[in-house]
């Protein structure tokens, strides 16, 4: 198990490929059925890109993801909080994750979740909204964005105007089905990146194929 | 001076966004004159003063005890409609696989009265029932010359324990719509007055929600269940789709095929306005809803 190049993510080469974890926050407990692997006296979690977009991004060479140990961050779209865990596994102690998701199925499995992690708080409310759930955040450090939304590039920017600190970093992983069905991928993310543009610096952007189809993440700056 | 309520209390800031002070809301007012509310731009200040670790364990337990309050509150009447809906499609595709086994497994022992019942429900409880002699003389079949397997007492009993167990599904399956008739007609008796309890039921399914269905429009409940045919439409200009689930409604089927698209459009139209209703409580039309589109085609 080594240190990758980010903070509090390790990688492991299992013959050609690349495998992420994160340190386990909570010793013993999966989240989702993951691996768990003990070194050093301390357990790493495994680190499925197929089901998580940001591992899927570091494996496709991104760059950078903005993530600090200290940070502050607004995760919206958490869902049951698979990749969230490994978020709250990044800032550990240091940090905190505000999780949130407009299903209570979902934010259900994520308040159980947050039963364990101390350092992540669950809020059922709907992301185009952000005016119903200020009065339940700080400002944040850093914005992570998985909604799959017509409109997902207003929430994005909306959320990084009310919340994100200037000069925090943001990330968006966005869907061009979920965007317009009928139109190329391409024509869709050169549509968001313009829209991304007018508001944020973007730092770097990946396509994350093969994990998932037609899906691009881009990682912003707020100026 | 600003006043800010959040979920950890009420809290005083200057006009550099400074935090003063902590306290309830009365006494601030009464303690600083002139505290406004922060706008839009003063709010992003205000947030940041909570970007404190010493503030993480209470946004933590707060938001925790707010947000089972708020899933414990979710759960409303069509909930337990989706739940049940999709209970009774599982119950019938469990259903089909059992009547195929049945069938194999019955016809190598008596092949003839299998092939001269279609009903599935009344052949699982006539070969329980009745013997395979008794069976084969009311077919009018010749016992000396049939095809069937002479299986002892064991290996038949064994088929009829699934025979019995099939039946007992099917009954099943019965409460189970029953249970959801009584459900809907609580819920939404307008929505099953143009639909019926199946229909409707895989309407609000299919949309997620009852009020997922009324935000729609009603070309789009025109096509629930019609989505492959739909996207193909858009992306590739194939001819485009006339309905999806109302395909199965009785109105439907009575009708000539010339009129099958302009009658599942005004019912699309009707079981909007139905759901609508149903959603915000109001007093029951579907009857009257109904008659409209049926005196239109019939």
């Amino acid at each position: 198990m080594n240190p990758s190049r980010f903070k509090g993510i390790y990688e492991q080469r299992k013959k050609d490929r690349m495998k992420l974890f994160t340190v386990n926050l909570v010793p013993g407990k999966k989240v989702y059925e993951e691996r768990l692997v003990k070194e050093d006296g301390k357990e790493f979690r495994e680190w499925d890109p197929k089901r998580s977009k940001l591992a899927a991004s570091i494996l496709n060479g991104i760059s950078q993801i903005g993530i600090k140990e200290t940070d502050v961050i607004l995760y919206l779209g958490s869902s049951t909080g698979t990749t969230c865990s490994h978020v709250s596994d990044i800032v550990a102690r240091q940090g905190f994750v505000f999780a949130l998701d407009f299903a209570p199925r979902v934010v259900r499995e994520l308040a159980f979740l947050c039963e364990d992690r101390t350092n992540m708080a669950p809020i059922l409310a709907n992301a185009a909204s952000p005016k119903e759930y200020s009065h339940r955040i700080s400002q944040v450090d850093y914005v992570y964005q998985d909604i799959a939304q017509k409109n997902q590039a207003e929430i994005f920017l909306k959320n990084c105007r009310l919340f994100l600190k200037k000069g925090g970093f943001a990330f968006i992983a966005v869907k061009a089905r979920s965007i317009d069905v009928t139109k190329k991928p391409s024509v869709v993310f050169k549509e968001v990146r313009a829209k991304l543009e007018k508001e944020l610096v973007i730092v770097d952007s990946r396509d994350i194929a093969p994990y998932q189809l037609d899906h691009m993440v881009f990682l912003c700056k707020k100026r | 001076m600003y006043i800010f309520k959040n979920i950890l209390g009420s809290f005083v800031f200057d006009d550099q966004f400074r935090l003063v002070e902590k306290g309830a809301e009365k006494d601030l007012h009464k303690k600083h004159n002139d505290l406004k509310e922060p706008s839009e731009e003063a709010l992003f200040e205000v947030l940041l003063a909570f970007k404190e670790h010493r503030f993480f364990d209470e946004f933590h337990d707060k938001n925790l005890t707010i947000t089972k309050k708020a899933i414990k509150e979710s759960a409303k009447g069509d909930i337990l409609i989706i739940q049940t809906i999709k209970n009774i499609e599982d119950i019938d595709k469990i259903n089909s696989t059992l009547i195929k086994d049945l069938r194999e497994w019955y016809e190598i022992y008596n092949p003839e009265f299998s092939r001269s019942i279609s009903n599935n429900e009344r052949f699982a409880e006539l070969i329980v029932s009745k013997s395979k002699h008794e069976l084969l003389k009311e077919i009018g079949a010749d016992e000396t010359h049939t095809m069937g397997a002479d299986l002892s007492k064991e290996d038949v009993d064994a088929i009829k324990n699934l025979a019995k167990r099939l039946n007992e599904m099917l009954v099943f399956k019965k409460e189970q719509e029953e249970y959801l008739g009584t459900l809907m007609k609580k819920e939404c008796p307008n929505i099953i007055e143009m639909t019926g309890v199946l229909i409707g039921a895989k309407m609000i399914e299919h949309a997620g929600s009852l009020k997922r269905l009324t935000e729609m429009p009603a070309s789009t409940i025109q096509l629930l269940g019609a989505e492959k045919a739909l996207f193909r439409h858009m992306k590739t200009g194939a001819r485009s789709p006339k309905y999806g689930l109302l395909f199965q409604h009785p109105l439907i089927s009575r009708i000539g095929k010339d009129q099958h698209g302009r009658a599942a459009r005004a019912l699309a139209d009707k079981i909007s306005l139905a759901s609508k209703i149903d959603y915000f409580k109001g007093e029951f039309i579907g009857d009257k809803l109904r008659k409209e589109v049926e005196d239109k085609f019939i």
